[in-house]
């Protein structure tokens, strides 16, 4: 006797009904809001009007802005991310082989929320009494506006970059110690030095875990909003608004139901043919 | 030699990492008036003050419903994700069912930024009084934390031997009762990391605790900023510094407790997501 399929409906019923509930309807209402005159007033009964909220949306240069800002924001966080990571991971095998504890301490920053590292920040960063621009007036002499316009991006995308590298290290130091030892062994045994060893055996094997660990410090950057919500608000003066601050923005700031709702169906596009890339690129690796 | 180079670097690391929180640290130790006059990291006179003067303040702003809405939207939150997933991955791991739709769906939400859904879910949530609910966040949580959690579970769930549930059924049990009296107890390990993850995660949100909430469900990531702004004129720094240290405790204690299994359970749900 196996499990018969009433059972198999009705243990994955509730789980699929709440999928359906939490994502299925709201996805259905962002798509018919999306096509509708919508305001607060008028909210249960929109009044379809065609892509208009679509075309407003794409032409609204602070969306692209956004758009912008959340590309390079993801792209910059998540390489430098990466390359940090695996070289610390690579660098500090020996030491954190034999104490393994010492991973907890680069760990402590992965369990606290970016909102409330955003606001350390605001303290770290005040020009009277935070301690960096104490420090550099101290030995520089000079102190640049940490938030001000040309230097937002840098100051938010290393914060970023900070934080979520020992997320990084983890899975790249986890993978690095799960390489087989008898492909070291077998490199060594055909005289590969030690770079040679890390560059045609080592980075190879751990190829896939890379690009993966690549892909999901992009999506996890892509989408930040909790610590530049918390250090800059909702932008100053735009630039560092990302894609989900520009949403949140147009709804509760702008009341502009149908235009953040049009910019929310596109990132929705967007994540799924970033999706579909990777479910092709992880089929890949699994027959290879 | 090579050692003690790894040794600095590890230093170096692992402050620059944690400079937030030990900044932080240092300054929720120094009073009102020696923050002012000495940002710097040296503490001359190190004082409890600031800890005791949030609670002095809790006419005006009360952390302890923060810190409550927190515990009971992230518990529920990683309850509730166990709840669906486990009846489910049971399903997919031992028939096959809803492994080629229900389990790959739930994986790649973790590449799905949930803004997409935050503006109907605000209206969904308005017109059935789920909005300002902790019940309310506490669904939000079990979306973010489904897809560590069903990840983690089948993955568990397939090293279970099936021999043990055939030898079950001749005995005569059934299907609930195979699940709760033996696969249940044989994937502890998994629910505990599960809840450690989900819990972390559940704590540590933001959006939706801005978005969905006013003021009786205000988790203490959007409760915590209310500090800087509560004392009238100046920021007390000090206290918003106790206030930050005691809002990233309980995450950071659960999650450094359980860092061994945090790490492998992470790899694994973010190898397979």
């Amino acid at each position: 006797m196996q499990v018969s399929s009433k059972e198999k409906f009705w243990l994955t019923a509730p789980i699929t009904f709440f999928l359906l509930v939490m994502l299925g309807f709201p996805l259905l209402l962002d798509l018919i809001y999306s096509v509708s005159e919508v305001t607060f007033e008028n909210l249960l009964a929109p009044r379809l009007q065609g892509f208009e909220n679509y075309f407003e949306t794409l032409q609204d240069p602070t969306y692209w802005d956004a758009l912008a800002f959340s590309l390079k924001f993801g792209l910059t966080a998540s390489l430098v991310q990466l390359f940090l990571a695996l070289f610390l991971a690579i660098y500090l095998e020996p030491l954190l082989a034999r104490h393994p504890w010492l991973m907890a301490v680069l760990m402590a920053p992965m369990m606290v929320a970016p909102a409330l590292i955003g606001l350390m920040y605001r303290l770290i960063l005040h020009e009277f009494v935070g301690v960096i621009p104490y420090y550099l007036w101290e030995w520089v002499g000079d102190s640049p506006a940490f938030l001000g316009t040309e230097n937002a991006f840098l100051t938010l995308v290393t914060i970023e970059i900070l934080q979520w590298t020992p997320f990084a290290l983890l899975i790249l130091y986890t993978a690095y110690r799960s390489i087989p030892s008898h492909l070291r062994e077998a490199a060594r045994m055909d005289g590969a030095n030690s770079l040679q060893l890390l560059m045609l055996v080592e980075l190879p094997y751990m190829m896939p875990v890379i690009l993966l660990t690549f892909f999901i410090r992009f999506i996890d950057s892509f989408r930040v909003f909790d610590n530049i919500y918390v250090l800059v608000g909702s932008g100053a003066g735009g630039t560092s608004t990302s894609l989900s601050i520009y949403i949140y923005k147009a709804f509760f700031r702008g009341g502009n139901i149908g235009q953040a709702v049009a910019a929310s169906v596109l990132l929705f596009l967007a994540a799924l043919l970033l999706i579909a890339l990777l479910e092709r690129f992880s089929r890949r690796m699994e027959t290879t | 030699m090579s050692m003690l180079f790894r040794w600095l670097i590890f230093g170096f690391a692992a402050l620059l990492f944690n400079f937030p929180l030990l900044s932080t640290l240092l300054t929720s130790l120094k009073s009102e008036g020696e923050i002012v006059s000495n940002p710097s990291i040296i503490i001359q006179s190190p004082t409890l003050a600031n800890y005791v003067k949030i609670f002095e303040m809790a006419d005006r702003v009360d952390i302890l419903p923060f810190l409550w809405n927190s515990l009971v939207i992230s518990a529920l939150g990683a309850f509730f994700a166990l709840l669906l997933a486990f009846p489910a991955a049971y399903v997919i791991v031992r028939t096959g069912f809803g492994r080629n739709w229900l389990l790959p769906f739930v994986l790649n939400l973790r590449a799905l930024p949930l803004i997409i859904f935050a503006i109907p879910l605000y209206m969904m949530f308005q017109a059935v009084g789920l909005l300002d609910t902790l019940l309310g966040l506490a669904l939000i949580m079990c979306i973010i934390n489904l897809p560590l959690t069903l990840a983690l579970l089948s993955s568990t769930l397939r090293n279970i031997p099936e021999e043990l549930d055939d030898a079950a059924r001749i005995d005569g049990a059934s299907t609930l009762s195979i699940i709760l009296r033996i696969i249940l107890p044989l994937s502890v390990a998994a629910i505990a990391s599960s809840s450690v993850l989900g819990f972390v995660y559940a704590w540590n949100e933001f959006l939706f605790g801005l978005m969905l909430t006013t003021k009786s469900a205000t988790p203490i990531t959007v409760g915590a900023s209310f500090f800087f702004s509560a004392s009238g004129g100046g920021v007390k720094w000090g206290v918003a510094s106790a206030v930050i240290m005691l809002s990233l405790l309980p995450p950071l204690i659960v999650g450094l407790l359980f860092y061994r299994s945090i790490g492998s359970s992470l790899t694994g749900g973010a190898v397979k997501g």
